[in-house]
């Protein structure tokens, strides 16, 4: 479970650690166009101007990646402390409904406490889905991938089951809760696209999650304790509340991504709610090695794909999924060590 | 109804049986397999146009096992040789097959998602003449197809296999205790691929029956997570073949239950949650269990 810890080095090799999986699946994606009958040259060069093309186009990279750099943040820190949160996709359905719940019933409040109390339900509502496995893994070292992955189903399920019944707007067919207030949607920062305030609260979240892990205690104690738990035990750390702090705290930035995408680009809480922003988010807490500069880089490749992939649909035949072969493959490729022991074995010698 | 439910169930539990059989002996061997739900995808599609083109089920149900054994095979070399953890292989391998055959049935069918071929050979039904007449225990025993009591006869013989053979012997070798197979001149990363290969083809059989053995089309959704049900299986039997065949079993009733019950005011989202919930319940009495025998033991 330490493939992601990252390793102080110089500044290429993380640079090149982070471009390699990137380019074997760019290469086997290309094989698969080829095949298909597209030119992948053409392809990736429309999918660079469709996503970096024009401020338009990189205003909608940076919303679509808004939801990726939380939840890639939420699974980074849970990583750090050694634990691999699998379940980040379900804190997304949970914070998600519980900030789009507070948004459509409290609607007499103003914009300057519905907002701040969506968002807080959020937080509250990820964190405590993310209480049981972090108990079960600190105190009886029950498997949290095991328990985080369930955890998905049941919080799918449950969301499901309350949009269909309970909270299933008046009049509405499909399943959807009604939208919420005025006051409760992050505000636009670039009117015509759905680019929100979410993005200034991931990036200070970014911040945060850089300064905290070089120059808190805490996040030193983290560090440790993924590193190797039992030096971190006998250092004096409780390792077990450690895992339960860090669990609660993936879980309300999980949460909270489900907050953003809720509040800021869907309006109200829908089945099938998330596009897999949770397990997108392994993936960019992998490639982004658990820094925040990486988490940020990766989002955004991620972000990219799925807004170009979506927009070169319109303009050629290329299917959209290639979008979904490059992320699986990147995450393969992410673990992957291509002669990567051997390479290292001849620096040290 | 009962008769109805009970047939139904049988129905179900085959694909979860299959895939969790597989998922065993290869968590045996010591990986687990995350990947069963793509390799279970893959079977599908791949059973349903071999089935389609040569109208010969037997050929459809090979070619699922070829197609999920392929996916195995590299995910397992991803994983015993290029070191990357076996958990985030076996979530790309999920992520990256579904966007293949949402690409794969796009490209070659221009359908999105869904592919209905003519003159689909389906499994056929063995009735069994006296014993179909005899309620329940006809609902049983009678009407199911081969892959079925395939599925149920790999039970005692997975087993037979692993506490008698010389092969399940070494695979249980290479699972627990790596270093000690190693030293008796055995090849672990080899019997684990080997283990990972036969985890993908029973998990492209269980796929081949969604299509050809239940509806006769394939949806993009077809396998609902059911390999991950798999794995909720073989956790949930702690590697014993019959509490595994047990729990799918159960999934399968419930599956058949949720049926059933649509429309009758039992919210069946609620009902598609028992699956999950008792694996960690059962993970966590069995992490009780362990802690309080330990603490008499010390």
């Amino acid at each position: 479970m330490t493939g992601a810890a990252s390793q102080p080095g110089s500044l290429w090799q993380p640079a090149a650690a982070m471009a390699a999986p990137f380019l074997a699946a760019l290469a086997m994606a290309g094989v698969l166009l080829t095949v298909a009958g597209h030119n992948p040259f053409d392809v990736y060069g429309l999918l660079a101007v469709e996503s970096f093309g024009s401020v338009k186009r990189i205003t909608a990279t940076l919303a679509a990646a808004t939801p990726l750099m939380l939840t890639g943040l939420a699974i980074a820190v849970a990583f750090r402390a050694g634990v691999f949160n699998v379940g980040v996709e379900g804190c997304v359905y949970v914070g998600g409904l519980a900030a789009a719940f507070v948004g459509f019933t409290c609607t007499a409040l103003p914009a300057a406490v519905l907002l701040p109390s969506s968002l807080a339900a959020s937080l509250v509502a990820g964190s405590l889905w993310m209480l049981i496995p972090g108990v079960l893994k600190a105190r009886l070292g029950v498997d949290e991938v095991v328990t985080t992955l369930m955890f998905n189903f049941i919080a799918i399920s449950l969301a499901a089951y309350l949009v269909n019944g309970p909270l299933l707007a008046p009049g509405s067919a499909n399943s959807a809760t009604p939208m919420v207030a005025e006051a409760a949607r992050l505000p636009r920062l670039a009117p015509p696209s759905t680019l929100n305030a979410g993005f200034l609260i991931a990036i200070a979240l970014l911040v945060l999650y850089g300064l905290w892990g070089r120059h808190a205690a805490l996040g030193f104690e983290t560090r440790l304790a993924g590193l190797n738990a039992r030096f971190a035990a006998a250092s004096g750390i409780s390792v077990p509340v450690l895992v339960v702090k860090m669990m609660l705290l993936s879980g309300a930035i999980g949460g909270l991504a489900g907050a953003v995408h809720a509040l800021g680009n869907v309006g109200r809480f829908v089945t099938g709610f998330s596009p897999g922003y949770g397990f997108t988010g392994i993936a960019v807490a992998l490639l982004g090695r658990n820094s925040a500069v990486g988490i940020f880089l990766a989002a955004l490749f991620f972000g990219a794909l799925a807004t170009a992939g979506a927009t070169i649909q319109l303009f050629s035949d290329v299917p959209i999924e290639i979008v979904s072969v490059v992320q699986g493959m990147v995450m393969i490729f992410a673990v992957a060590q291509f002669g990567w022991p051997w390479l290292r074995r001849r620096i040290a010698s | 109804m009962i008769d109805h439910v009970i047939h139904a169930a049988v129905l179900m539990t085959t694909p979860v049986l299959l895939a969790a059989l597989g998922g065993l002996v290869n968590r045996i061997a010591g990986l687990v397999n995350i990947g069963l739900d793509s390799m279970m995808l893959a079977g599908a599609l791949v059973g349903l146009i071999v089935a389609a083109y040569t109208g010969n089920w037997m050929a459809a149900l090979a070619a699922a096992a070829v197609a999920g054994g392929v996916l195995g095979f590299l995910m397992s070399l991803a994983i015993t040789r290029l070191n990357a953890n076996e958990i985030i292989v076996g979530l790309g391998f999920t992520i990256a097959v579904a966007g293949l055959v949402r690409f794969f049935l796009k490209s070659a069918y221009g359908s999105s998602g869904t592919l209905s071929l003519p003159d689909v050979a389906q499994l056929p039904r063995i009735t069994i003449p006296v014993v179909a007449d005899i309620p329940v225990v006809g609902a049983v025993l009678s009407g199911h197809d081969p892959l079925t009591w395939a599925a149920w006869l790999m039970v005692p013989l997975t087993v037979w296999f692993l506490a008698r053979t010389r092969t399940g012997l070494r695979l249980r070798a290479a699972g627990g205790a790596p270093q000690a197979a190693r030293a008796l001149g055995l090849d672990p990363l080899a019997l684990r691929d080997a283990s990972t290969v036969y985890a993908g083809l029973m998990a492209g059989l269980g796929g081949a029956y969604l299509s050809i053995g239940v509806v006769g089309i394939f949806n993009e959704g077809i396998t609902a997570g059911r390999g991950f049900i798999a794995l909720a299986a073989f956790y949930f039997g702690n590697n014993g073949p019959w509490p595994t065949a047990l729990c799918a079993l159960l999934f399968g009733l419930f599956d058949a239950l949720q049926i059933r019950l649509q429309g009758h005011g039992v919210p069946t989202e609620i009902v598609q949650t028992l699956p999950y919930v008792m694996v960690v319940v059962v993970l966590t009495a069995m992490a009780h269990a362990v802690r309080r025998r330990r603490a008499k033991g010390g």
